[in-house]
């Protein structure tokens, strides 16, 4: 299929809609903010909204972007690495390892010893998985393997996250914890949450000059090796930063479906498959899409985001199995 | 010199070993029935298989060569290719240049070359196999590398689309490049300066095609009567 838009409206559109949906999310909320009061909140001269924005919906809105970066970022990378438009974190079980991890850091009490073991854990998590995916699919495998893989791999890994769960001896407080990560939100993420994912900039960074060589990946391991393409050092630098996107964004928004998948594939239709492109516009329009889906979430009456981006990404994936059988 | 020298190049269960060794300038055919290790061993010269064995190109040993000059020394086009993204044409042909860090430099001339110019646009996931050969073809040509190690490149092709392509290898060939490709149609090969047969994972015989075929080695590997009429003889223009 042709790409359906220039590709030059690309990054205008992107970003006016991330912009827009930035402000909108600091406006609303149980107090509305005004376009006056919202500016004077951002520059402190209003205590009241300024209270409002810096300490709650300035690093919810911060989180967001970061969450959909990552996740919009991994599931492209993800993408090109097995050559399938149907791989993506959530499907394959990554992000179930991140959140693997980081309900066994709460559960064993290692959260309250110390913040950090979450995300860490989070990535060791989401790291086994990735290893496990690459053991059983292999890249340019099929559909089907692909899937199943997954299929065994998130069903594993919620056995984990259940047991972790189920254990009695648990603290009311952690199981409250640990549920959060299962159901994915950005309700009372502070400063620290952002900076626990501040990360996620690096990672994206590491990605944006591997645009090319993903091109020649994503349509075959051993022509591009032909061409010059350092294909095991590619693959390599491609799982750790999929990986480590995946885990730092699960790590502070619990699991967060449908992200990697949506994003990309509305993006390969409207602008066409170039990684060069895809990935600074992943990068924005994952932003804009999880802001989206969080305002989404908050005008519905206080819906948890992974369960937005799930009721959208559900039907989305559905239709898209239809589409390439 | 040669620039491309394979000694005892083998691959285990595939391909026994194999040396040979070409020089600039020639345009060399691989034949042999199915399953016999046409494929493997253009993978193995391309560096692109684990191999036991040596492989040189312009008298270098392949592990002496960094990954991205392999890009530019040595090109290889698959038997065919499954593509799961719907990147254009021009840009798929323009991957031939990522060794070179450009993605211009004689696109428009070589699709043009394979007629494809009109086609440049369209998402290659919706060529017909013809087509995407020549794709292939376009893109290991713009590479610019002296060797060109082609899989069945004539497999999908037309008449006249491959007759061009066997006339273009001759071009290649005259600017003292070296193409090894692999063919069913034995007619084809008189046209070749080299013939190289392989049977069972062997190398069974190498050297111009009017010595190599012969109706015994035909009968021998092919199972087929043959006899050797020079009215066969395709002519190139």
């Amino acid at each position: 299929m042709k790409p359906l838009l220039p590709a030059r409206a690309a990054w205008p559109l992107l970003l006016a809609a991330l912009i827009l949906l930035s402000l909108v999310s600091l406006a609303v909320g149980d107090v509305r903010l005004g376009p006056a009061q919202l500016l004077r909140g951002l520059l402190r001269t209003d205590e009241f909204a300024a209270v409002i924005l810096w300490q709650i919906r300035l690093p919810r809105l911060l989180v967001a972007m970061l969450v959909g970066a990552a996740l919009a970022a991994s599931g492209l990378v993800m993408q090109a690495f097995f050559r399938n438009g149907l791989a993506s974190p959530g499907l394959l079980g990554v992000s179930a390892g991140g959140a693997a991890g980081a309900v066994v850091a709460i559960g064993a009490g290692w959260a309250t010893a110390s913040f950090i073991s979450v995300p860490i854990m989070a990535v060791v998590g989401a790291l086994v998985s990735t290893g496990a995916v690459v053991v059983l699919a292999r890249q340019g495998a099929g559909t089907e393997r692909l899937l199943l893989a997954g299929v065994a791999l998130n069903a594993l890994l919620g056995a984990v996250t259940s047991y972790v769960l189920s254990n009695v001896t648990l603290t009311y407080e952690r199981n409250a914890q640990i549920l959060f990560w299962l159901l994915g939100g950005l309700e009372d993420r502070t400063w620290e949450h952002a900076l626990m994912a501040a990360p996620i900039i690096v990672g994206a960074a590491l990605l944006w000059p591997l645009g090319r060589p993903m091109d020649l990946l994503s349509l075959g391991s051993t022509e591009a090796q032909s061409l010059g393409v350092d294909v095991r050092r590619l693959r390599r630098r491609l799982l750790a930063l999929s990986t480590l996107l995946t885990a730092l964004a699960t790590a502070v928004a619990g699991t967060v479906g449908f992200v990697g998948l949506v994003v990309p594939h509305i993006l390969r239709l409207l602008f066409g498959p170039e990684h060069r492109r895809l990935i600074p516009l992943a990068l924005i329009g994952g932003a804009a899409f999880v802001v989206g889906c969080d305002l989404i979430g908050r005008g519905a009456g206080g819906l948890r985001l992974g369960i937005v981006t799930s009721l959208i990404g559900g039907p989305f994936f559905l239709w898209l199995l239809r589409r390439s059988v | 010199m040669s620039t491309l020298h394979l000694k005892d190049v083998a691959v285990t269960g595939r391909l026994e070993p194999v040396s040979l060794q070409l020089g600039p300038g020639q345009l060399v055919g691989l034949v042999g029935p199915n399953g016999s290790g046409k494929s493997t061993l253009l993978q193995a010269a391309a560096g692109l298989l684990p191999h036991a064995g040596d492989v040189r190109w312009h008298d270098r040993p392949l592990r002496d060569i960094p990954m991205l000059e392999r890009g530019r020394l040595t090109a290889w086009v698959p038997q065919e290719a499954h593509f799961e993204f719907g990147f254009s044409v021009r840009s798929v042909v323009a991957q031939g240049r990522f060794a070179h860090d450009d993605d211009e430099h004689g696109v428009d001339a070589t699709l043009a070359r394979f007629d494809l110019t009109a086609l440049a646009d369209r998402p290659v996931n919706r060529l017909s196999g013809g087509e995407r050969q020549r794709v292939l073809l376009a893109r290991a040509v713009v590479t610019q590398a002296d060797i060109q190690l082609w899989d069945e490149p004539l497999a999908a092709l037309d008449p006249r689309h491959a007759l061009e392509v066997l006339m273009l290898g001759r071009e290649l060939t005259r600017a003292g490049g070296t193409l090894v490709f692999s063919l069913h149609d034995l007619r084809m090969a008189h046209c070749l300066d080299v013939v190289a047969v392989l049977d069972h994972g062997r190398l069974r015989a190498i050297g111009p095609p009017e010595e190599v075929l012969t109706p015994a080695l035909l009968l021998d590997v092919f199972g087929v009567q043959a006899r050797t009429e020079p009215g066969l003889t395709l002519f190139l223009p």
